[in-house]
């Protein structure tokens, strides 16, 4: 049995749900893991070495970054799971330094609860999988532990969105419907939901690592009409700076 | 080989062959969907598009499907999972007829596709005319026309259909319903060649054909592809419709904790990986040289067995740059002056 521990840090609480929601297939992976600490699904507590570790949610203040420490320290496996944890998500993409939100906020400066400007957890550990999403697809999670649990090397999504839209024969709503669509630099894995629905991708899963072009996604955004602090907002949202042009 | 039989569908028969085709398989058809069209399941000869332009994927995916589970892990063991439907395309262009020439001699020659055979011979295909639009270059590679790789050919009359047949099973087609056919006259022809030579004269799309692998042999540096490398979002939209793509990927899923699917699906060499080999080495690792490889592995890699492009516009159509193929070419040639 491998020993698994769930960690969240400051995000909606999504992302550790979501591993819940696998309901029946939950089973499948109790198969192979015991679960050492999951908040959400028990009040049991072990503090110890850990196989894998899945941290969720950013880095928003100091108790996060012990937890974080913590689950680095005492795993050999560590998944940064959803895109808080793998780009900092829409608290990370908030400008600005911690004293000025507090002020502007509460008034004062002061920090009694130990507040951190909000980052992502590949930016502060090195982590051994880094699954986006907001929420990520839960069946990809679970392929993930799977395949760790049978020592298999899990393989790295490397398409965009597009892939996944055209290989379910989706209407393209940015060429066919001049819809803000990024699945052009998002990386792929979530199926296409958002385009099964006639939505536009609006970049959950975080740009496709190192391959984006959002220079050209920023002219053809423009090209259709949309105004540059919109398009520059939409790139924002989950992303923080990464996607530049 | 196949002597070419014409005969004459009136229109007032026309839904009635169509409905006859069902013996032979389920029909599929061209439907609009939204601002797309695509080849679905039809009942009934009103649901089908008969003047589509082109479907976003094209009727490759009966034989290499978009996703197709191909074998299932179970005890241990790798099981085959081979269900093969009999279906009959209903309207398919001669472009497409054309691509999917071009995909047997790849998976139809030694190591033959098993998957694909199987599909393959249970599909009957019943090619139809079309009029070009502002995508279309088929003219130019020849493809406009099908000699063969159809059972059946429907060419649009004022009043029915020219209908070519052009299989053994086409044979059989005409044959059973021979009571719905009449014998062309000459006015027929004389409508065809008009309709053909309309057809012909409202190409707006031209590739010049002339010496393209020369060229794009002494083209690999030219600043072209530098410029199309900055437009380019390597989205790989223009492969997943391509119906002459044949680059697909392998991937294992687990269904549950001990069984587990392995499904192929298509892949795209505008991504990172779909170049790197074992030991890390990856031989087109920039967008520029993935962006130039689609170019030659359309109109270069074997130009005596013909063009692997049949000119159908769909990688225009659906590039979200816009990124047009002829014109890229065009500019390549213009830049090597
Ligand atoms: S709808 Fe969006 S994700 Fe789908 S192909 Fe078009 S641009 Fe890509
Ligand atoms: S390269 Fe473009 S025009 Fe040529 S066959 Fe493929 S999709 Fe059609
Ligand atoms: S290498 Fe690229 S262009 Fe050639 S068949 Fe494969 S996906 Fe299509
Ligand atoms: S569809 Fe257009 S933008 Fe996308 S990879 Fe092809 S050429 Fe590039």
């Amino acid at each position: 049995m491998l020993k698994l521990g769930v960690f969240e840090l400051t995000d909606c609480g999504g992302c550790a749900l979501n591993i819940l929601f696998l309901y029946d297939k939950l089973f499948d992976l109790l198969k192979f893991y015991e679960i050492k600490e999951f908040h959400m699904a028990s009040s049991f507590k072990e503090h110890d070495h850990l196989d894998v570790a899945i941290v969720t949610g950013t880095v928003s203040s100091q108790r996060d970054l012990e937890v974080l420490k913590h689950a680095r320290n005492y795993s050999n496996y560590l998944i940064a799971l959803g895109t808080c944890a793998t780009h900092g998500s829409v608290q990370g993409a908030v400008e600005g330094k911690i004293r000025d939100k507090l002020e502007k906020v509460y008034g004062t400066r002061a920090n009694p609860m130990r507040a951190l400007d909000s980052k992502p957890v590949v930016e502060y550990v090195a982590v051994d999988f880094a699954l986006p999403g907001c929420p990520y697809d839960k069946m990809e999670l679970y392929q993930l532990l799977i395949d760790l649990a049978k020592g298999i090397e899990p393989v790295k999504k490397d398409y965009p969105v597009c892939i996944e839209c055209k290989l379910n024969e989706y209407e393209c709503v940015l060429v066919k419907k001049g819809v803000p669509c990024l699945g052009p630099i998002t990386l792929g894995g979530c199926n296409a939901v958002c385009i099964r629905s006639g939505l536009g991708c609006i970049g959950c899963r975080g740009p496709l690592p190192k391959e984006a072009n959002p220079t050209s996604e920023f002219e053809i955004l423009k090209e259709l009409g949309y105004d540059e602090e919109y398009i520059r907002k939409k790139f924002k949202t989950f992303a923080r700076g990464e996607l530049r042009w | 080989m196949i002597i070419l039989r014409y005969v004459k569908l009136p229109s007032e028969n026309f839904e009635e062959f169509f409905n006859s085709l069902k013996r032979w398989g389920t029909v599929y058809a061209p439907v609009k969907q939204g601002n797309i069209y695509a080849f679905k399941r039809v009942d009934t000869l009103g649901e089908v598009s008969l003047n589509y332009t082109r479907t976003m994927l094209p009727p490759k995916k009966f034989f290499v499907r978009p996703k197709d589970t191909l074998l299932k892990l179970k005890n241990g063991r790798w099981e085959e999972i081979r269900e093969v439907k009999k279906i009959v395309l209903f309207g398919v262009h001669s472009c497409d007829i054309h691509g999917l020439q071009i995909l047997d001699k790849v998976y139809l020659n030694d190591p033959v596709d098993p998957y694909y055979k199987a599909r393959r011979e249970n599909t009957i295909i019943i090619g139809i005319s079309c009029m070009p639009d502002e995508y279309c270059f088929c003219k130019s590679l020849g493809t406009h026309f099908a000699m063969h790789g159809f059972d059946l050919f429907l060419h649009e009359l004022p009043d029915g259909w020219l209908v070519r047949v052009g299989s053994v099973k086409g044979h059989e087609i005409a044959w059973v319903n021979e009571s719905l056919f009449e014998d062309v006259t000459e006015e027929d022809l004389k409508h065809f060649k008009e309709f053909e030579e309309k057809r012909s004269a409202s190409f707006k799309k031209h590739l010049n054909k002339e010496g393209l692998a020369d060229m794009l042999d002494l083209a690999f540096d030219s600043p072209v592809w530098k410029r199309y490398e900055r437009i380019c979002l390597g989205c790989g939209n223009c492969n997943m419709v391509c119906p002459t793509c044949r680059c697909y990927e392998v991937c294992d899923y687990w269904i549950n904790a001990y069984e587990a699917v392995r499904v192929r699906r298509y892949d795209s060499c505008f991504m990172e990986t779909h170049g790197l080999v074992a030991g890390g080495h990856n031989f087109r690792p920039t967008r520029l040289d993935r962006f130039r490889h689609r170019y030659y592995c359309k109109s270069y890699f074997d130009p005596s067995a013909g063009f692997n492009c049949v000119g159908c516009g769909r990688c225009d159509e659906f590039c979200p740059a816009k990124i047009e193929h002829v014109k890229v070419l065009d500019e390549v040639r213009e830049a090597l002056k």
